[in-house]
């Protein structure tokens, strides 16, 4: 099956946050140590915290300009600065921090994909998320709650099946479990066969689960600034040099950058960027939508997601219920929000639950996904030389982030592309070598 | 009891004697349940309304500090009165009227309200500062979990049982000409003035009766009132909706409205596609903050005036009113009036301050900013007003800040079809926003009815304007400003110094207005506190995106009935009767077997079967150019089809991915007739009319959707001839005459037009009969009745699965995934890339140059017994993936397990023996084989 | 819920139309890898106006082209699908045995 091992170079995890302390110089600085101890010494003294980042002038010229300031661009400025010692880079958005697709998703954590090559990935992301936290001195909350994928018709199960097999040769916990196993897991699940989608059973992946989204935006933002690293949020880039087929910078609304390097990690707005360096994507965007109740008492442990009934749905630590579902059907800009969403993702969770009719829906919103052919991100160089993308993750590039950034750094820094995201290169649409996680990834989450 | 510094300064009863304006009926008292405890009110009453006249201060702790809380607004939004009703969450104890026996309980409030042990949170508040736990539970991480259950137990909201009922909803589509959001004095004034006009009106207000401010205002108020609700009764063209509430304008007047108002439904959704839309939704009064102010006894003045005016409860016995508006006075007015002592009036205006208030477990003394202590139990804040712009700002336009007003005002360039008008727009008495109503209710109405000119000319938008106010945010103290969600003013000073300073990082940090009034009551001050704390104005601050619901709505009226729909063959009458296990297959439902697959199997092998296969596509084509779409759609050739022949094709898409399957018979001059595969069916019918209607434009070909005419029964067994002879006069069923892959039209236990076609996916000599879907259960049951001697039984989608795994055909989509192109497949027997033209063709012509790919190939295992899951991978190494299997099923016939599976290229050969790992882990061999066909690879049964 | 104007059926929600994608040429037979992976990947995915093609499905069952605003979502005009001019494309492999 064209399984090339996982590289054997994999980086170790990035070096401990708390190590950094002391070497201020380079932009760095000495930053405060958030723990239990210190909340209580600035309870009780009132001393002022510190910025968790800090704000800077634009400088004229940076050794890597990085577009969209969301997990993907926050992580690889991180990783540059942490694994690679890189520091300066200048991480741009036009908004503010984790302000698009990383602040807008559901925050579901999973490695269950369909093909080799995106488990090890996934995998690798959820390692670095397992000790995000410490390596960043910031309280990201990930939760192994559990994550359930239904089975409502023999073709799904068998998928499922497919999923957890692949999975397990990856080393990564998955098993299909029988409805009353997930009865156990969700009590409010309605298993009976009467149903019209009857559960038929789940791919159980007891290591997925939620996390806090802003957390991991901000922790990586402050680490990163924390290393030297400029974010500059309201920074517009309104266009990019490109001379002899080489990037050399970038033009904003707050000035002119040179760089030898810009990394697009700009998400739903990546066609938009790319084309500024002339680069064509095959990425379309679609809104995709999601939702949060009132807050009630924990009733739902585990993520529960069900592929044909597009919906995905986790219990906040607040209480909330946050929903999720498949993409809008037509490509658009606009983060809107339809009730057509709202209603549709409503009657298939009362199919699984129908006990909670009279929760209520508290708040809708919309973030942007770009969508590839093949359900598989683009990372990776372009034809244009020092234009770099990190794009086309679809309704799953939070749980990338990490691993994206991490492998995003060291191609970066070293120029060559890690073995991890190897498969992932935008030249297979022209070379007809498609990622295979079409089956599964549709409604993935 | 009520108490003031501790002396009793009131009975149990604060209810007073009738007011003009009050909505409760004395004649109809009822009792309902607090925390276990019975309370007496009134028809009418709501349930904090019915609480405050039983003297209940206390009807919440709050989810953070566990601090006590009361009534704060006496309005849908109130924070602090969110309660429990019977198994039904967060109920809105301010809004929902109570009914008789109702068991309201208190949220948050282990042991009990007033002995609250997490109120000990309120020592540690000053480590509990906003983000605290982004802060520390960071080491060690496995111990983060058990943190977790610790913050989940202070989660906020009521509970949900396993064990509620599902409850009935409902959904109805509208299509008014003007729907006005707000039934206050200018949206009764809009809809009047578009019923005049012609139009059809669709009025909703929120609360339970039309009015707004009118209904808790003076008696000039109440007598206006009488006038528009009468006059809006006089128009049949408007509907009124009440207690109902317009949650969101969407793109093109798309708008949702929850009416909770409907006897015998718990809630309903109403669409409604308006050709314009007024926005009448008023303004929201705003909570001041300083400290202490969030406890029980600090109300709002409306929440004053309603408590008195509506519902004839002395809301305190000794109060102190801070005020910036006309609103603040009236509400001193209305204590006086329910006997109330005011001790002392602050006026923002002439320079009054408010500095603190004091108490436990409710208000006992507040401080002006002149130093002076004044003991009270009630404290009145008339601090200004939000308006809620939500459904404007869904339009796309921006809410603008006015200085001089001190508040966000909806933005201009509204859309053409969307207008707004009451105290969204501005401020003033009741003629000036009557007539701004009626003057935007003509212009509504015209825009919808497209009566521009008619008429008579309009006349002039009357000037609506935000009136000066004071900018009231925050006193020099520090308060909560979002009670929901126990965010407090100096959590947001101290989130912007540490950088969360723009408006939406500040909400995400803190959860300043996420809580479940969404930020109507919170905003504004969020904003105002930011921009103190980063020395910016609040224009520049800018405010959070609003975002739709505008009030929650709840799962079950967003989902409605259930109404997924299902389709059952012509034959399900008879399955359900023989008790045919059913399997769910896309929108069908069909039986998977009749109680045991493998007889059904053995049955077919030597009797005959039938099997009902209606959900197949089918496809009627006609036209001269059916040949050449025929030849551009499949991989193989069509041009030499004589009629009465049918074919076997393979579609792919034009990445050369194996897209459908199917038979297609030529069944006269210019006459086709396609099969699909039951899941592709709909997608190749709009795959086909793509091509033609957008490619081969000029080609004359009409396609029709057949599926559902026909219902389709495969005869399948050595003895399908002669059952089929039975019942069939008009076709020579000789095996000369109708020989393998041909069809014939004909005549069936007397029923026309049916078709018949000789194929066999099960390997047996068998026809596909397709007749018209009316006669198909008489059909049917007329050959089981007629093959009773030859041994005829139905076989279900296992069996028929199990028979056509042993003859080696594949399934699309299980066989084959998103990627698998044609000669993967094994498909190169078929594909003719010797054609100009087809669908796919050069992604094939690509793929037949490498050798490198993936091929679907036959596979035994060794061991005969053993039948490898589904989908278990074929491995080299340790875990090296090379594959996996796609089918696989005990084969009856052979007495043997077999599978098809997709392997890679270097192990594609017959005879190679693979590793398969299930998924217990054990791991198997398995034999290569040399065809797909397990059973009668030559075909010859089916051609006898 | 936006509206699309038919301009077989006049306007109807968008839910009664499959979205089909922008506007494409379909290569002839002598196609380049590049060429052909162009017209099946490549997008111009633009935040404006774009011309695209939809399906009336549950309406009269005609493609249409629309020029819609990908950002505000406004259906400015709807046009039957052009016919184009006679293609080659298959016309070898026709002529059949009617």
């Amino acid at each position: 099956m064209g399984v090339a091992r996982a590289g054997s170079d994999l980086r170790p995890a990035a070096r401990r946050f708390i190590h950094l302390r002391g070497a201020a110089s380079d932009g760095q600085r000495k930053t405060t140590t958030y723990s239990a101890f210190s909340l209580l010494r600035h309870g009780l003294t009132h001393e002022k915290w510190q910025r968790a980042w800090r704000e800077h002038e634009v400088a004229s010229a940076y050794d890597a300009v990085i577009v969209g300031a969301g997990v993907h661009g926050l992580a690889t400025a991180y990783y540059l600065a942490a694994n690679h010692n890189m520091r300066r880079v200048a991480v741009v958005d036009k908004g503010y921090v984790g302000g698009g697709g990383s602040g807008r998703n559901t925050a579901i954590l999973r490695s269950n994909y369909l093909t080799p090559e995106g488990v090890r990935f996934y995998d690798r992301s959820m390692t670095l998320y397992s000790t995000l936290a410490a390596d960043l001195n910031f309280n990201v909350m990930f939760a192994k709650r559990g994550h359930l994928t239904l089975a409502h018709n023999d073709g799904s199960l068998r998928t499922m099946r497919w999923r957890a097999e692949v999975n397990k040769l990856q080393g990564v916990e998955s098993e299909v479990i029988a409805p009353e196993e997930v009865k156990r897991l969700v009590p409010f699940m309605d298993i009976s066969s009467h149903t019209r989608y009857p559960i038929l059973g789940a791919l159980y992946h007891p290591p997925g689960g939620i996390i806090r989204h802003d957390a991991v935006n901000w922790g990586y933002a402050r680490a990163a600034d924390a290393l030297g690293v400029h974010i500059h949020q309201g920074t517009e880039v309104l266009s990019i040099g490109v001379v002899d087929g080489k990037v050399t910078g970038v033009t904003t609304n707050r000035g002119e950058i040179s760089s030898p390097i810009v990394v697009n990690c700009t998400a739903g707005w990546a066609s938009l960027v790319s084309s500024l360096a002339g680069v064509s994507l095959p990425i379309i965007t679609h809104p995709l939508q999601a939702a949060v109740t009132e807050p009630v008492r924990m009733f739902l442990g585990a993520v529960v997601v069900s592929g044909s009934l597009h919906v995905y749905v986790s219990q906040t630590d607040r209480g909330e219920l946050v929903f999720g579902a498949s993409t809008d059907p037509y490509p658009s800009y606009s983060m809107r929000g339809s009730l057509a969403f709202t209603e549709e993702l409503a009657s298939h969770v009362l199919e699984l639950m129908p006990s909670i009719a009279k929760m209520r829906v508290l708040r809708q919103w919309a973030g942007l996904c770009d969508l590839t052919p093949d359900f598989s991100p683009i990372m990776g160089t372009t034809p244009v030389e020092g234009f770099l993308v990190d794009v086309g993750w679809g309704t799953y590039g939070f749980k990338a982030g990490p691993a994206a950034g991490e492998a995003m750094a060291e191609l970066v820094a070293t120029g060559k592309t890690p073995e991890l995201i190897s498969s992932f290169g935008l030249s297979r649409f022209g070379d007809g070598l498609l990622v295979g996680e079409r089956g599964a990834a549709a409604v993935g989450h | 009891m009520i108490r003031i510094g501790g002396r009793v300064v009131a009975g149990p009863t604060r209810r007073i004697g009738p007011q003009p304006g009050e909505v409760i009926d004395r004649s109809r008292s009822l009792t309902f349940y607090w925390n276990g405890a019975s309370r007496a009110a009134y028809d009418g009453d709501t349930i904090s309304s019915a609480l405050a006249a039983a003297g209940d201060r206390v009807l919440s702790r709050s989810f953070k500090y566990h601090r006590p809380r009361g009534i704060l607004t006496a309005t849908f939004h109130d924070p602090g009165c969110l309660v429990q009703v019977d198994d039904e969450p967060n109920v809105r104890a301010s809004h929902r009227q109570v009914a008789a026996g109702m068991d309201v309980r208190a949220l948050h409030s282990w042991p009990s309200l007033r002995f609250d042990v997490g109120a000990a949170n309120q020592a540690v508040g000053p480590f509990l500062s906003a983000g605290f736990y982004y802060k520390t539970f960071i080491k060690p991480q496995r111990l983060w979990p058990a943190y977790e259950r610790v913050l989940q137990r202070f989660a906020a909201g009521g509970r949900v049982s396993a064990s509620s009922p599902h409850g009935d909803y409902d959904k109805r589509f509208a299509h008014p000409d003007v729907l006005v959001a707000g039934g206050g004095p200018a949206g009764m004034a809009a809809a009047i003035a578009a019923a005049e006009a012609g139009a059809e009106v669709m009025l909703v207000e929120e609360e339970h009766e039309l009015g707004g401010h009118l209904r808790y205002g003076d008696e000039v108020a109440l007598s206006r009132l009488q006038e528009l609700r009468a006059a809006v009764a006089a128009h049949e063209q408007i509907e009124v909706l009440t207690n109902s509430a317009v949650t969101g304008r969407y793109d093109d007047n798309w708008v949702a409205v929850l009416q909770r108002s409907m006897p015998h439904v718990t809630e309903r959704l109403v669409k409604a596609r308006a050709k314009s839309v007024v926005v009448a939704v008023g303004l929201i009064e705003r909570p001041y903050v300083f400290e202490g102010n969030d406890l029980p006894g600090v109300m709002l003045s409306s929440a004053v005036s309603r408590l008195v005016n509506l519902y004839a409860v002395r809301p305190g016995e000794r109060a102190v009113v801070f005020t910036g508006n006309q609103s603040g006075e009236a509400a001193a007015a209305a204590l006086e009036r329910a006997g109330a002592e005011v001790a002392a009036v602050v006026d923002a205006r002439r320079g009054g301050a408010l500095l603190r208030a004091r108490g436990r477990g409710g208000v006992t003394e507040v401080e002006t900013g002149d130093g002076a202590r004044v003991e009270c139990d009630l404290l009145v804040t008339a601090a200004g007003w939000t308006a809620p712009t939500l459904l404007v700002n869904m339009t796309g336009v921006k809410p603008r800040y006015c200085d001089r007003a001190a508040r966000f005002v909806p933005g201009d360039d509204l859309p053409s079809d969307v207008f707004a008008t009451g105290g969204l727009v501005g401020d003033g008495d009741v003629d000036l926003l009557v007539e701004h109503g009626r003057a935007t209710g003509l212009r509504a109405a015209r825009r919808a009815l497209e009566t521009l000119d008619g008429h008579g000319p309009l006349t002039a938008l009357p000037r609506l304007e935000p009136a000066d106010h004071p900018a009231l945010f925050r006193s020099r103290t520090h308060g909560f400003v979002d009670l929901s969600e126990d965010v407090s003013s100096k959590d947001l000073v101290s989130a912007a110094q540490e950088g969360y300073d723009s408006v939406e990082l500040v909400k995400r940090y803190t959860t300043a207005t996420m809580g479940p009034s969404q930020g109507k009551l919170e905003t504004i001050n969020t904003v105002a506190v930011l921009a103190e704390s980063t020395g910016r104005t609040v224009a520049e601050t800018g405010t959070t995106v609003w975002r739709p619901p505008h009030v929650p709505i709840s799962l079950g009226a967003l989902a409605g009935r259930n109404l997924e729909p299902v389709r059952y063959s012509p034959m399900q009458p008879w399955h359900e009767a023989v008790r045919a296990r059913p399997i769910v297959a896309g929108q069908w439902i069909r039986p998977e077997h009749y109680g045991d697959p493998a007889s059904e199997v053995r049955n077919v092998r030597e009797n005959v079967g039938l099997i009902d296969v209606t959900p197949l596509g089918k496809l009627d084509l006609r036209g001269p150019d059916v040949p050449r779409l025929l030849n551009f759609l499949y991989v193989n050739k069509w041009s030499k089809l004589d009629i009465g022949s049918v074919r076997y094709g393979v579609m792919c898409g034009e990445d050369g991915v194996v897209a459908d399957d199917g038979v297609t018979g030529h069944l006269g001059p210019d006459h086709y007739f396609m099969s699909t595969t039951s899941s592709g069916a709909s997608a190749i019918y709009e795959w086909i009319e793509n091509w033609l209607q957008t490619t081969f434009t000029d080609w004359s070909v009409h396609v029709t959707e057949m599926t559902s005419a026909f219902a389709s029964i495969n005869v399948a067994g050595p003895n399908s001839r002669e059952l089929l002879r039975r019942l069939v006069d008009d076709v020579d069923l000789g095996p000369d005459a109708f020989k393998y892959m041909q069809v014939r039209q004909g005549t069936i236990a007397g029923v026309a037009n049916c078709l018949m076609w000789r194929i066999g996916f099960t390997g047996e000599l068998s026809y596909e009969v397709h007749v018209p879907a009316a006669f198909g259960l008489y059909v049917w049951e007329a050959l089981m009745a007629a093959g009773a001697d030859l041994g005829v039984g139905p076989f279900g989608l296992e069996a028929q699965r199990i028979m056509r795994l042993e003859k080696g055909h594949f399934i699309v989509g299980q066989d084959t995934d998103g990627l698998t192109q044609a000669f993967t497949a094994g498909l190169d027997w078929l594909v003719k890339l010797d054609k100009e033209d087809f669908a796919g063709r050069p992604e094939l012509v690509w793929q037949s140059e490498r050798s490198d790919e993936l091929r679907l190939v036959g596979l035994q295992p060794t061991d005969p017994t053993v039948v490898p899951p589904e989908a278990s991978q074929i491995v080299s190494g340790a875990n090296e993936i090379e594959g996996r299997v796609t089918s696989s099923r005990f084969s009856p016939t052979l007495g043997r397990s077999i599978c098809l599976g997709i392997v890679s290229a270097d192990l594609a050969h017959a005879g190679t023996v693979v590793t398969v790992k299930q998924p217990d882990g054990t791991r198997v061999t398995a034999r290569v084989m040399e065809e797909h066909a397990h059973f009668d690879p030559a075909g010859e049964r089916l051609r006898g | 819920m936006i509206r699309i104007p038919c301009p077989h059926c006049g306007p109807r929600n968008s839910d009664e139309f499959s979205y089909i994608g922008e506007e494409k040429r379909r290569p002839g037979p002598d196609t380049s890898p590049t060429e052909w992976r162009t017209y099946l990947y490549s997008k111009s995915n633009p935040a404006g106006w774009t011309t695209e093609q939809w399906f009336h499905a549950a309406g009269c069952g005609k493609f249409i082209v629309a020029e819609r605003h990908t950002v505000t979502n406004e259906v400015r005009a709807t046009r039957p699908k052009p016919r184009f001019e006679r293609s080659n494309a298959g016309a070898e492999a026709g002529g059949g045995s009617s």
